[in-house]
C-alpha cells in the first residue's frame, strides 16, 4: 500500500500518521548513518588514531532537529577544548604522582558534573564534556605522559571532526527545522492564552481551574525559553529575533500574573459576600473580553488584537469610572480601586504582549527593544551534592584501579566518567542508567557479531559499511522511539565503542572481551553510584529546598534592587516551579500544595514590586513611607519562614500602612491587595491565620 | 605564510589560524546577511551558509599559504 492511495482513503488516518512518523524516523536513521560513516571515512583518510571517537561524537550529537544538533555541537566544542586544555595542564603538573593526579582529576570531573546541574539546556552538556574530555585525553596515556600532548591533539581533532560532520549533515540534508517547532509552540501558546482569557471574562474562575491553567502556562513559558536557546544556533534570523522573543515571553508572564491576581481578588470578594464589588469588577473587565472576541478566522491575529486592546485600554478609565460611582463607602471604594488598577494593568500588559507577537509575525524588526533575560532559579546545595557524589565515585574507582592493577581499569573509569556526567541531570538517573546499560550491553553483543563474524571477510570501506550498517541502524531507530529513552543511545555508543574501528583493523578476541567487561563494569559502577548516593534532583529534600527558594522570591522582591526586578522575579519563580513540578506526580496532594504556593508567591511578589515602584516614584508623606516599608519587611519575613505569629505581625503592619497612606494614592490599593492575599483562606497562607479570624472570614 | 607556524614551541598547520579567522569573518557576514533579510530569498539558506564558508576558507587558505 503506497502513501498516495492512503491519502485518498480517509478510512485509515492512523496509517497516514504511522507512515509520516516512520518516514521521519527513517530519515533520521539515514542521516545518522551517513554522517557516521562519512565521519569515519574522513577520520581514516586524515590518519587520525581512533576513528571510533569521531563516530561516537556523531552518534552523541545527532538529533532529529538540526537546531538541537548545532546547539549541542557548539557546547560540545567548547567543552572539548576546555577539557583537553585542563587534561594537558594536569599531565604537565603531575606526570609522576598518580595519587595527586587522580585526586585533581576527580575534583575537576566533580566540579564539571556539579556545574552541569545548574543549567538545563545544552550548556549543561558542555560542562559534562569539559569533564570527560579531560579524562579521555589523560587516562589512555597516564602511563606514558610524553604521549599525552599528541593524544590530546588527536582526541580534539577527532571530536571536532565529528562535530563538523554531524552539523553539516543535519543542517544541509533535508533539515528538520526546530524553528518550525518553536513557531508552532509559540502560536499554540498565544492562542491558548487568548482563548483562556476570553473564556474567563464571564466572571468567577475556580481555584482548581486556575491552578491547572497556571501550570500549563508556566510549562509553556519555560519550554519556549528552552527552544529559543537552541534555535538561535540554527537560524541567523531567529538570532535577530531572539531579543524580541525573550521580551514576548516576559510580557506574557507579566500579563498572566496580573490576570491571576485579578481573579484571586474577585474570588475573594465573592467569598466574603462582597458581591456588588465583584460584579462591578467583572463588569469593568468585560471590555477586554469584547476586544478579544473577534470572528473565528481573526481570533488569533495579534495585529488586530493589539489594535482592539489598545483602544480598549484607552477607554477603560472612563468605563471604570461609571462603575466606581456606585460605591460611596471607603472600604468598598478601596476594594474596587484595587481591582480596577489590576484591570487596567492587565489590559496594558495584554496589549504589550500582543504587540510584540504582532511585530514578530510581521517580521518587523526595526529598532531595538528592551533587553530582558529569562533568569533561572538554581539551588547551589543541590549542585554541591552532585559534585561530592561524582568526586567520591571517581576516587573510589581510581583507588580500585591503582590498588588492583587492573589492565583495563582505564576503560572502566572512562565509561563511568561519561555516564556519571551524562545521567546526573536526568530526572531518574537509576532508571536511565539501567536502560542505558541494557542498550549498551545489546550494542556490545551486536558489536561482537560484527567484529568476529561479519568483518573478517570484508575488504575495503564499502564492505565495512555493508557489514556494519544493518546492525548499527538499530541504535538511531530505537532513539526515535519515545517509549525507550536511553536504550537507543546506549546501543549506538556500545556498538561503535566496542567496534573500535582502526585502520588497519585489529582482531583480538581477548582484548575485545576484556575491554567489553571493563566497559560494562564502568557503566554498572556509575549506576551503582547513583544508588549508593542518590541524585539530589527530584528528592524530597531538594523539593523542600526549592519550595523554600520559591517562597523566598517574595523576600527577594521586597529587598533586591528595583531595576529589572520584575522580569527577574517573573522568570525565576516560574523556572523554580517548573523544576519542582517536574518531580511531583500530577494531581497529587503535593503538587496542589506547590501550585497553591506558587500562585500566592506570584500574586504577593508582584504586588510587592508594584508597591516598591510606587514608593520610589511618587511623593508620599514620610509616615506613609515608613509604614509601607515596615509592611514590606513584615511580608518578606512571613514568606521567608511562615508561622502564625509572623502572619499576625504582617497582617497588622499591612493594615497600619493602609491607614497611614492617604486616600486615593495608588500605593494603597497595592497594600490592600497584599492584605487580601494574606487573608485568602484558599491560599496556603490561610493556614497561618489565627482560628477565630478564619472562622470570621469564612 | 609558511605551511606550518610555531606556537609556544609547538608546530601547527597555519591552516588552523586561517580557519579561525575565516570562521570569525563568517560570523560577521552571517549577522549582516541575516539582518538584511537576504536569507529569506534563498532556496536553501544553510547550504548557502556552508558554501559561503567553504569559499571564504578555501580562498583564504589558497591566497595566504604558499
Amino acid at each position: 500500500m503506497s502513501a498516495t492511495t492512503t491519502a485518498k482513503l480517509p478510512r485509515w488516518p492512523w496509517l497516514r500518521a504511522f507512515l509520516a512518523e516512520e518516514s521521519r524516523a527513517w530519515l533520521f536513521v539515514a542521516k545518522s548513518l551517513l554522517a557516521m560513516y562519512v565521519a569515519a571515512w574522513l577520520a581514516m583518510w586524515l590518519k587520525l588514531e581512533q576513528p571510533s571517537t569521531t563516530m561516537i561524537t556523531v552518534a552523541v550529537v545527532m538529533h532529529p532537529h538540526s537546531g538541537m544538533v548545532l546547539a549541542k555541537s557548539f557546547y560540545r566544542a567548547l567543552g572539548t577544548l576546555a577539557g583537553s586544555l585542563f587534561g594537558l595542564a594536569l599531565i604537565a603538573l603531575f606526570p609522576q604522582q598518580r595519587e595527586l593526579f587522580f585526586l585533581v582529576l576527580s575534583a575537576w570531573l566533580a566540579l564539571c558534573a556539579g556545574g552541569a546541574t545548574l543549567y538545563r539546556n545544552f550548556m549543561a552538556y558542555g560542562f559534562v564534556l569539559a569533564g570527560y574530555t579531560a579524562a579521555i585525553v589523560t587516562l589512555p596515556t597516564v602511563g606514558n605522559p610524553l604521549n599525552s600532548f599528541d593524544s590530546a591533539v588527536m582526541r580534539v581533532s577527532e571530536v571536532l571532526l565529528g562535530i563538523l560532520v554531524a552539523a553539516v549533515f543535519s543542517d544541509l540534508l533535508l533539515p528538520q527545522r526546530l524553528r518550525v517547532v518553536l513557531r508552532q509552540s509559540a502560536r499554540t501558546q498565544f492562542a491558548r492564552f487568548i482563548d483562556f482569557v476570553r473564556e474567563s471574562t464571564g466572571g468567577a474562575l475556580p481555584r482548581a481551574r486556575m491552578e491547572q491553567a497556571h501550570l500549563e502556562f508556566v510549562r509553556a513559558a519555560v519550554h519556549l525559553e528552552d527552544l529559543r536557546a537552541s534555535v538561535i544556533f540554527e537560524d541567523p534570523e531567529v538570532r535577530m529575533r531572539s531579543a524580541r522573543m525573550r521580551l514576548l515571553n516576559q510580557r506574557y508572564m507579566a500579563a498572566a500574573t496580573s490576570f491571576q491576581s485579578l481573579h484571586h481578588l474577585i474570588n475573594r470578594l465573592q467569598r466574603r459576600g462582597r458581591d456588588a464589588v465583584a460584579q462591578a469588577l467583572i463588569g469593568a473587565y468585560r471590555p477586554i473580553g469584547e476586544a478579544l472576541s473577534l470572528p473565528l478566522a481573526e481570533q488569533h491575529d495579534p495585529a488586530l488584537l493589539t489594535r482592539h486592546l489598545r483602544v480598549c485600554a484607552e477607554r477603560l478609565p472612563a468605563h471604570v469610572a461609571t462603575f466606581r460611582a456606585r460605591f460611596d463607602e471607603p472600604a468598598a471604594r478601596l476594594e474596587f480601586d484595587t481591582g480596577a488598577a489590576l484591570v487596567q494593568r492587565f489590559a496594558d500588559e495584554l496589549a504589550d504582549f500582543t504587540a510584540v507577537e504582532a511585530s514578530l509575525r510581521a517580521g518587523n524588526l526595526r529598532g531595538s527593544v528592551e533587553r530582558v533575560h529569562f533568569r533561572r532559579g538554581n539551588d547551589l546545595a543541590g549542585a554541591a551534592v552532585a559534585t561530592l557524589r561524582t568526586f567520591l565515585t571517581m576516587l573510589v574507582l581510581a583507588a580500585f584501579w591503582l590498588a588492583s592493577g587492573w589492565a583495563f581499569g582505564g576503560s572502566a573509569m572512562l565509561l563511568a566518567t561519561i555516564f556519571a556526567g551524562l545521567l546526573a541531570a536526568s530526572p531518574n538517573p537509576i532508571a536511565a542508567a539501567t536502560r542505558t546499560f541494557y542498550g549498551y550491553a545489546g550494542g556490545m553483543a551486536a558489536g561482537f557479531v560484527a567484529v568476529f563474524v561479519l568483518l573478517p571477510g570484508s575488504e575495503g570501506f564499502a564492505m565495512l559499511v555493508c557489514a556494519t550498517a544493518g546492525l548499527l541502524l538499530i541504535g538511531p531507530y530505537l532513539a526515535t522511539r519515545d517509549a525507550l529513552p536511553g536504550v537507543g543511545a546506549g546501543y549506538t555508543l556500545g556498538f561503535v565503542y566496542i567496534l573500535a574501528l582502526k585502520n588497519p583493523m585489529v582482531y583480538d578476541p581477548t582484548h575485545f572481551l576484556n575491554d567489553a567487561i571493563a566497559q560494562v563494569a564502568g557503566l554498572g559502577l556509575s549506576g551503582a553510584a547513583f544508588m549508593v548516593m542518590p541524585g539530589v534532583t527530584g528528592t524530597q529534600w531538594q523539593r523542600r529546598r526549592q519550595l523554600r527558594l520559591l517562597r523566598e522570591q517574595v523576600t527577594l522582591a521586597a529587598s533586591a534592587p528595583l531595576p529589572g526586578l520584575m522580569w527577574r522575579f517573573e522568570s525565576v519563580s516560574r523556572d523554580l516551579l517548573q523544576q519542582v513540578v517536574a518531580h511531583t506526580r500530577p494531581d497529587s496532594e503535593e503538587s496542589h500544595h506547590l501550585l497553591a504556593w506558587s500562585l500566592a508567591v506570584q500574586e504577593s511578589g508582584r504586588a510587592v514590586i508594584e508597591l516598591r515602584q510606587e514608593l520610589s516614584g511618587t511623593d508620599l508623606p514620610a509616615t506613609a513611607r515608613e509604614a509601607s516599608r515596615a509592611a514590606l519587611e513584615a511580608v518578606a519575613d512571613l514568606y521567608r519562614a511562615p508561622t502564625p505569629p509572623r502572619w499576625q505581625v504582617a497582617d497588622a503592619a499591612v493594615l497600619a500602612a493602609i491607614h497611614a497612606v492617604p486616600r486615593g494614592a495608588t500605593a494603597r490599593s497595592h497594600l490592600y491587595q497584599l492584605r487580601s492575599a494574606l487573608r485568602d483562606e484558599e491560599s496556603p497562607l490561610g493556614a497561618y491565620m489565627p482560628l477565630p479570624e478564619a472562622a470570621h472570614a469564612a | 605564510m609558511p605551511p606550518e607556524i610555531e606556537l609556544f614551541g609547538v608546530m601547527m598547520p597555519s591552516l588552523l589560524p586561517v580557519f579561525l579567522l575565516s570562521f570569525a569573518l563568517m560570523v560577521v557576514l552571517d549577522l549582516a546577511i541575516g539582518r538584511a533579510g537576504l536569507y529569506r530569498r534563498l532556496w536553501h539558506p544553510s547550504l548557502f551558509r556552508f558554501a559561503l564558508f567553504v569559499c571564504l576558507f578555501g580562498a583564504a587558505g589558497l591566497l595566504l599559504i604558499r
